[in-house]
């Protein structure tokens, strides 16, 4: 065969392997019937109320034979994720793989399709997403059902233990009190003038449950309600046209240097961020006064985890009465703090150190079918009422 | 044989998945419909965008590049400007994405160093209007990777510019106009053409930087195709994705036989 001819040949081999290759790596039907379940070498049973020593035990064991555990998109800090990982990591003598973390729950999630069946440390064991992506996730088989010790005791949860809360915060105004004088206290503050090129959002509204949870929580203090977030697109659109937002996604460092000094985060994220510049410059924390929203986060492990057991302790420590405190540290509200409270389980410093009461008494939960409805209306109608310029 | 394999590994392989996945859809079947969905006011405004984005970086860039291509090659200047200017740009024409953002967002942003130190002497650029986040903002940082790339590749093509032919186009009466009109652009046309492509391409292709300065507020098509892959809108679809990849390809295919023709018409007379 002339050489010509054979690169013709290999060139066709090439494509008709490329035609192959996507229908064996399809993205899985959207209802599949059972998810597939992960064999562990540790028994597989559901705990008891109270995890018993001897299977914390069995658990710890098998997880230090798998060595390590990833996971995605928790800042060290992010409701006291750093000191969490650190904690774990040296009791369990594993080593604790943080991959992206500064990503979206729509990357958490896009993060386990893209790596089924890999079992290399870019496949994360287990997610913290936004609340609408718990069933999403579920409905794509993406999840693993494990029921933690105290599942009883967490409010919002998916009934089968496909994924379950593990805290919630409540969306506040994060200001940087040296570049801005006249600290806005309420979203109608934001239209003014003096406030021109300072209003950003901590996440990318079409993908970040931060993102799309800022903008509904706007719509509350502007006409809307927890059914109806398109008043929060109208009034981004507004900002935006005022010249008044920064379409630069806000950090820690962002809101030091200057450049967004105003960010509408969720408070316990503004609280860490104070603590973290210590004054340099000084961050204030503001909750506004027409209404706002709390934002329950949900975990749930990955069907795809490469190290399942890790992942089932991890899941167990932090819902250890341990493992809520140093969320309270963070300034969470954690799944079980309503239990812990009453058994008197949390420190006085701690509790003491958390946004008053007072405060979220303007704070509205949303329901499961509100965020859901949140997370549609605002991705889908982020582009068309507030943005891209379609020149 | 290695170069074959290499091409086939990274190019063609890709692009045939590429294609065909644009004719998928969720399930794996075939369809027409990724390619009929690429009729939306936000994929055609979003390639709208991205082509004049490109365009207007290309020309700026190819503009510019040559312009300090020609001084550090031909301007007389002392023999390290040359060296210096090489080595940044190989820097330069590299740092593009994440980091580049940032670093225009601390120059140029509303608390950036530049704009702080204009608006000490009274004319911050914000209020004339100007803004980092927007199309001519994005423009501007991408130039930063553009003009360096076309001083890399065109200094080599004003070396070959030779002294002999200045002096013969002289002696034969020519001027400073008629020698560049008739001698040296006909030489360089192709290699300006060609990289001038090769800008387009660079710029078209640009997601971080974008994403990072302005995340999606200005609609680019490599930002589309990230929202297809990783988003949460309503739409959203593997298929879709790779069908604008597949526009972008095309896109890409006409300016380089567009090139190829410019360049068999201006190269003509060399032969």
């Amino acid at each position: 065969m002339s050489t010509k001819k054979m690169v013709w040949a290999v060139m066709g081999l090439a494509i008709i392997l490329a035609a192959c290759a996507p229908a064996a790596t399809a993205v899985p039907a959207p209802v599949p019937t059972t998810p597939p379940i992960v064999i562990t070498s540790a028994p597989v049973m559901v705990p008891a109320p109270t995890a018993t020593t001897s299977y914390m035990d069995t658990l710890a064991a098998a997880c230090k034979k798998e060595g390590s555990i990833t996971l995605i998109a928790d800042p060290p800090d992010w409701a006291n994720y750093g000191t969490l990982m650190q904690t774990f990591g040296s009791r369990y003598g594993v080593s604790v793989n943080d991959l992206n973390p500064n990503g979206s729950s729509a990357e958490e999630l896009a993060a386990i399709k893209a790596n089924e069946g890999n079992t290399g440390p870019q496949a994360p064991d287990e997610v913290d997403v936004g609340y609408a992506n718990g069933p999403l996730g579920k409905s794509e088989g993406l999840f693993a059902p494990y029921k933690v010790a105290h599942f009883d005791q967490i409010p919002i949860k998916d009934p089968d233990g496909y994924w379950y809360q593990d805290y919630y915060g409540v969306m506040s105004f994060e200001v940087n009190t040296k570049v801005v004088k006249d600290v806005p206290q309420d979203w109608s503050d934001l239209l003014k003038p003096e406030y021109k090129g300072m209003v950003a959002l901590a996440g990318d509204p079409k993908g970040s449950n931060q993102g799309y949870m800022g903008v509904a929580a706007a719509a509350l203090g502007n006409g809307g309600s927890l059914d109806n977030p398109q008043p929060g697109l109208d009034f981004f659109a507004k900002l935006n046209k005022a010249g008044n937002f920064v379409p630069v996604v806000a950090r820690a460092a962002s809101v030091g240097q200057g450049e967004t000094p105003i960010v509408i985060r969720w408070d316990y994220l503004s609280l860490a961020d104070r603590d973290t510049l210590a004054g340099n410059p000084p961050i204030t924390t503001v909750i506004p006064k027409s209404g706002t929203l709390a934002g329950p986060y949900v975990m749930a492990v990955s069907a795809y985890a490469p190290h399942p057991n890790c992942a089932k302790l991890w899941m167990e420590f932090l819902y250890s009465d341990e493992g809520q405190i140093d969320w309270l540290r963070g300034y969470v509200h954690p799944a079980r703090f309503d239990a812990l409270v009453a058994s008197g389980a949390v420190p006085a410093d701690v509790l003491s150190s958390l946004p008053s009461a007072a405060a979220y008494s303007v704070t509205k939960i949303p329901t499961l079918d509100q965020v859901t409805n949140i997370q549609k209306v605002v991705t889908g109608g982020w582009d068309s009422t507030v943005g891209a310029t379609v020149k | 044989m290695p170069f074959f394999l290499f091409v086939l590994f990274f190019l063609v392989y890709p692009s045939s998945t590429l294609v065909i996945g644009s004719f998928r859809d969720q399930a794996g079947h075939f369809t027409f419909a990724n390619i009929v969905g690429l009729d939306n006011p936000y994929i055609v405004g979003a390639y709208s965008v991205s082509i004049r984005l490109s365009v207007v970086t290309a020309v700026g860039g190819a503009i510019f590049g040559f312009l300090l291509a020609y001084a550090a090659v031909r301007g007389g200047l002392p023999p390290f400007v040359r060296s210096g200017m090489m080595t940044f740009c190989g820097v330069a024409s590299n740092f593009a994405g994440i980091p580049l953002a940032f670093a225009f967002i601390a120059t140029l942003g509303r608390t950036g160093m530049v704009t702080q130190l204009l608006a000490s002497i009274g004319l911050n650029p914000y209020d004339a209007g100007f803004s980092l986040y927007s199309f001519w903002g994005l423009a501007i940082v991408y130039l930063y990777f553009q003009f360096p790339l076309m001083v890399l590749i065109i200094a080599p093509a004003l070396d070959g510019l030779r002294r002999e032919w200045r002096e013969a186009a002289e002696n034969l009466g020519g001027n400073f106009i008629d020698y560049w009109r008739y001698v040296a652009f006909p030489i360089l046309t192709p290699s300006i053409l060609g990289t001038s492509i090769l800008l387009f391409g660079n710029a078209f292709g640009a997601y971080a930087t974008a994403y990072a300065l302005t995340t999606g507020l200005v609609s680019l098509v490599t930002l589309r195709i990230g929202e297809q892959l990783a988003g949460d809108i309503g739409n959203i679809s593997q298929g879709l994705g790779y069908a604008m990849a597949l526009g972008m390809l095309v896109i890409m295919a006409v300016c380089v036989t567009g090139y190829t023709l410019l360049q068999r018409q201006s190269e003509r007379w060399l032969k």
